[in-house]
């Protein structure tokens, strides 16, 4: 209960850590309450308390890593969010070796074949299957190569300015601007089976495409070898976590958040409220949407609005490589229902883990699904496209990241007419709250998207708060 | 105290000298390093695990130039001399300085900042 003593006494010693300067010079005495204990939301915190800020991180989860989430009780521990370190992830790389977690290049992906239809085609079959429906000059690039093609006229290869006014022309429906730029139907069908950057192309911003296409056309080559954590990419998080020096509260969603003028009041669903002099909302915006809290009229507007991608994943494990001898890879592509299929080898044992990874609108009879309906509708595909499959698979996890209230999706996608104005009017501090998470970040997506958004909002708050 | 003249210093003290207000303040060198630059760049002039190349003794030097790091082809044959004018346009806007370099980064920092920032890293040895 708050007497007037301590009031007096709190305000006594608050003025004497005004006078002496605090740590390293600011920020001791503010109180910042981070909402959400993924990467960004991590980062802001660690950042604030080297300079000297009081940090409450509060997370929904009984576990903190947020979008980062690595099966631990399958063998090969596979990642059912988070799987790639991209090459220059220089903040993620950086954490990882300061804090000791020990990185790895990943164990090989076992390539591809496809099926199409009902027809399974080996890869060194697929520019003369009878199946490929790409037309001539197309048909010697495999499906999952055909966005790269975006990049013959990707005004970003050469600049990060995706907002840039005199490149919004871009910013249109992805299925007509692919059709604008030659891009067969074929093609595009092909790439709506699977896509990873938007739930269907008409729904996606060409520019948003642009972006990720120019990034990985920027930032790939063989020497920039991709990355995970040997133990599992949830270990950084963790170990973050471990750095701050109150501990992470778990299991505590936020249902309300009040800002005035001079304080934050974050409530949390199990009664306890938490008082600031600002909060960084590091959440997903589909978990935003769940929280009472007054944000600008455009950020309202635009709540709701912004979508993101879907994802079903079903993590098998498999005890001997039935696709030896039948002459198939290991891994699939299709335009079923089972979309990709990724297979690679556990290190150090003869088995695998093979993940059926199903992208976009796709998912939606799936999520509708309970999860055994929905593990039973993927396997029953499974041993249809695999027969030989069925005797040497067990099923370990169903990951739905859609159907999760604190993600509600993988990663935000930018549709038509968005990617000019609505992310930087989604992140704009309003008051005393501020944004962070991969939707906010400018530069770069993923788990590095996330480290660089802690950092803005970390930055805008030290500026404000005196 | 009464409670009436209570209630006013307490007033006083909690939301008049000591909540915390919303104004700029400017950001040190050191600060804005830490904030901005550190996760991919090393201080000193070794090279580490770091993305970036370290930003010690920056001043004069040419860019592109520290053995042991493998800099774009943009940079190293762009001839810039790491001075204050040269470190302000590539820190503003990095893209627009040396196209096609390979430091991914969009600047969040604002022309003060960045001056504070150069001003800072220019003295580092």
């Amino acid at each position: 209960m708050l007497t007037r003593r301590r009031l007096l006494e709190g305000s006594i010693a608050g003025l004497l850590a005004s006078a002496s300067g605090g740590c390293n010079g600011m920020g001791s005495g503010r109180r910042v309450v981070v909402v959400g204990a993924g990467l960004s939301g991590l980062n802001a915190a660690l950042i604030l308390e080297r300079w000297g800020f009081e940090v409450d991180v509060v997370e929904a989860k009984t576990r903190v890593g947020g979008r980062l989430w690595t099966l631990d009780h399958l063998p090969g521990s596979p990642e059912g969010g988070g799987n790639v370190m991209g090459a220059q992830y220089g903040r993620v790389v950086h954490m990882a070796h300061h804090l000791d977690i020990a990185l790895r290049t990943p164990p090989r992906t076992l390539p591809s074949d496809y099926c199409i239809g009902d027809q399974r085609i080996s890869r060194d079959r697929w520019a003369s299957a009878g199946a490929n429906p790409l037309p001539e000059a197309w048909r010697t690039i495999p499906p999952q190569r055909l966005m790269g093609k975006l990049n013959e006229t990707n005004p970003l290869l050469k600049t990060r300015a995706w907002h840039d006014p005199n490149l919004m022309a871009s910013d249109r429906s992805a299925e007509v601007g692919l059709k604008a730029l030659g891009f067969p139907n074929a093609a595009i069908e092909l790439i709506n089976a699977n896509n990873s950057y938007g739930n269907n192309l008409s729904d996606t911003s060409l520019m948003a495409l642009y972006r990720i296409m120019g990034e990985f056309g920027r930032l790939s080559g063989p020497a920039l070898a991709v990355q995970e954590a040997t133990l599992g990419n949830m270990r950084l998080p963790e170990a973050m976590a471990k750095q701050l020096s109150r501990p992470v509260s778990l299991g505590e969603p936020v249902v309300a958040i009040r800002h005035s003028p001079s304080r934050v009041q974050v409530a949390l669903a199990s009664g306890k409220t938490l008082e600031a002099d600002a909060a960084i909302l590091a959440l997903p915006l589909p978990a935003l949407e769940h929280i009472e809290v007054n944000l600008s009229a455009t950020q309202t507007s635009l709540l709701g609005q912004i979508d993101y991608h879907k994802i079903v994943q079903l993590h098998c494990i498999v005890d001997a490589p039935f696709w030896e001898g039948a002459g198939w890879s290991g891994s699939w592509w299709t335009d079923g229902l089972l979309g990709r299929i990724f297979t690679r080898p556990i290190p150090n044992t003869s088995r695998y883990n093979m993940t059926v990874w199903i992208n976009g609108d796709h998912c939606d009879p799936l999520n509708a699904l309970d999860e055994a309906a929905c593990t039973e509708t993927i396997t029953h595909a499974l041993w249809q496209l695999v027969p030989e499959a069925r005797d040497v698979t067990s099923v370990g996890q169903l990951v739905r990241w859609s159907t999760d209230p604190y993600a509600g999706g993988v990663w935000a996608l930018w549709r038509p007419g968005q990617a000019g104005t609505a992310h930087g009017a989604i992140r704009a501090p309003t008051g005393r709250l501020f944004f962070a998470g991969e939707h906010t970040a400018e530069a770069y997506r993923g788990m590095e998207g996330a480290m660089e958004s802690g950092e803005r909002a970390a930055l805008e708050i030290m500026r404000v708060l005196v | 105290m009464r409670p009436l003249l209570l209630a006013v210093f307490l007033s006083a003290v909690q939301f008049g000298f000591l909540s915390a207000s919303l104004q700029a303040r400017p950001l040190t060198g050191e600060q804005l390093y830490d904030v901005a630059c550190r996760a991919c760049h090393s201080l000193g002039t070794a090279p580490d695990h770091r993305v970036g190349p370290p930003l010690g003794g920056l001043l004069s030097r040419q860019a592109g130039t520290v053995d042991g790091y493998q800099f774009s082809e943009a940079l190293s044959a762009s001839g810039w001399i790491w001075r204050l004018p040269t470190l302000l346009a590539w820190l503003t806007d990095p893209d627009a300085a040396i196209p096609n370099n390979a430091m991914n980064y969009v600047n969040p920092l604002t022309a003060e900042e960045v001056q504070q920032l150069s001003e800072w890293l220019l003295q580092q040895p």
